[in-house]
């Protein structure tokens, strides 16, 4: 039975040394079940990290597995080494086999993902060249359109202006919503990249106000902003969290309309910070509230009214709390307001490898 | 010393960008030579004794892609120290930090920035190397 299983499996003793491996392993390891059995198998089948560094035996997962009697399971980071030397990356698991309450050995069952890395890798190619794609006709278009309002092709007059002003404003939107769609897409295949840096909300927030003032200054909104100075420096990834109070503040000042309030407070509350955004905009009709993270969403009072806007940037706004180990909730009622509230862990979060940032 | 009408090269591979380019740098006061591929860049550097004050350079050429265009660049000593301003559409950190160390000025977005704001870039670019060379 255990020959005819398509994953390679080897198993071995409460000591690591073989006891049997699978044709599939043979094969994948270019191994000989009859000279392996009684071997060490962390010393027969050496793996290497994602660099190609041999990892010492001692940071193996089988031995934490057959002391701790835990299962492990390895998502293709690693690469094992064949007997002529050569590597495959492979996703490995590790599990204890428990017999009257004592751990007597070890089952590792593992497949060779090449080809998922392979498609992985395709995948990523694809995204990044969909995006410069996109992205060139849109440019192309924007800077046309500049140069005619600049009226570097000639004067324009005021209703040529004016229509032109659209064309670019349609344009902009189309822009963000590939900048909206790619991030997304970034998100939901765990390609972002996390990389936590002591941060100052406060001080974070200072500059994403600097960026908005000049929307808020049109709109002549009243913007209140309370945080404690001392507010502690968190690990979390600025990159990130800036582009959740873009997001949030970025609505705020959309929704809320000439001469209307917005609040910002940043506070610490047990073991979490908590930001807030208050609106005195639109809100969110009730019947609606639990749709508003959804993609694409947009409020049927908004729509009639605000012309801008993608409907993703709340979905992104909580992908990016879930990521960062926070919690989102709002409370809105309609022509009175919306208030968001974001908490993130005064702990920090992790790091975590990937290949692309939110604004690339 | 009176200063020359400064040159800049641009490298785009999409015609319709390098069109609207070359006009507004024209419209700046700048003097262009407009390449469509890294090949026509490198021939064009060969070609000329003096090396243009700047260089708009687009990451994904159709035959070389950005970094293996500064490699080249960099090889030479005579183009060594012209300023290079990557404006591409395409910007993931591995590219932008391979970029910035092989001497690039700096790694804009097309789509973020309007061609106001990226002549004023390409401006200082040319200002403070001339600036550079006027103090030494």
């Amino acid at each position: 039975m255990i020959s005819s299983v398509g994953d390679g499996l080897v198993a071995t003793d409460r000591d690591g040394t073989i006891l049997l491996m699978n044709p599939a392993a043979e094969k994948m390891l270019l191994q000989n079940a009859k000279e392996v059995i009684g071997k060490n198998y962390v010393e027969t089948v050496p793996a290497a990290d994602k660099e190609g560094k041999i990892i010492p035996g001692e940071k193996r997962p089988l031995l934490a597995v057959l002391k701790h009697g835990k299962s492990f399971t390895n998502h293709s980071a690693n690469y094992y080494v064949r007997k002529n030397g050569s590597k495959f990356p492979a996703a490995i698991t590790t599990s204890p086999i428990n017999y009257q309450n004592s751990i007597i050995g070890a089952i590792i069952t593992f497949r060779d993902v090449t080809h998922e890395k392979e498609v992985d890798r395709m995948k990523t190619e694809f995204i990044s060249l969909a995006s410069h794609q996109l992205r060139t006709p849109l440019s192309a278009i924007s800077w046309l359109v500049e140069l005619l309002q600049n009226g570097d092709a000639g004067q324009l007059n005021r209703q040529q202006l004016d229509l032109l002003g659209d064309i670019y404003q349609s344009n902009k939107r189309m822009i963000q919503l590939v900048s909206d769609l790619l991030n997304i897409s970034r998100m939901e295949t765990g390609r972002i990249i996390i990389d936590p840096k002591p941060t100052h909300l406060g001080q974070l927030l200072e500059e994403v106000l600097k960026e908005l003032k000049p929307k808020i200054n049109s709109k002549r909104q009243k913007l209140i902003i309370s945080y404690h100075p001392d507010l502690s420096e968190i690990n979390i990834d600025p990159n990130l969290i800036r582009a959740v109070y873009l997001n949030l503040i970025s609505n705020a000042i959309k929704f809320t309309p000439e001469d209307g309030e917005i609040t910002v407070i940043i506070s610490k509350k047990g073991e979490e910070i908590i930001s807030q955004i208050t609106d005195s905009g639109l809100g969110i009709p009730k019947k609606e509230q639990g749709k508003i993270f959804q993609k694409f969403y947009r409020g049927s009072n908004v729509v009639k009214k605000v012309f801008e806007g993608t409907g993703l940037g709340l979905y992104l706004v909580k992908s990016i709390i879930l990521a960062s180990k926070g919690k989102i909730w709002f409370k809105s009622q309609e022509n009175k307001g919306t208030t968001f509230w974001f908490s993130l862990p005064i702990s920090g979060i992790l790091p975590k490898k990937g290949d692309v940032t939110i604004t690339s | 010393m009176e200063s020359k009408k400064p040159t800049v090269m641009v490298v785009e591979d999409e015609h319709l960008l390098l069109k609207a380019i070359e006009r507004k740098l024209r419209l700046n006061n700048l003097n262009v030579i407009a390449c469509d591929s890294g090949t026509q860049a490198i021939d064009n550097l060969n070609k000329k004794s003096a090396p243009p004050d700047a260089i708009w350079l687009d990451y994904y050429l159709g035959d070389v892609n950005g970094i293996e265009f500064m490699q080249k660049l960099r090889q030479n000593p005579k183009w060594a120290d012209i300023p290079v301003l990557v404006v591409s559409n395409s910007a993931n950190p591995d590219k932008v930090s391979k970029m910035m160390a092989l001497g690039a000025k700096g790694y804009l977005l097309k789509a973020d920035y309007r061609l106001d704001t990226l002549v004023l870039e390409i401006q200082s670019l040319i200002n403070t190397k001339r600036q550079k060379q006027n103090g030494q």
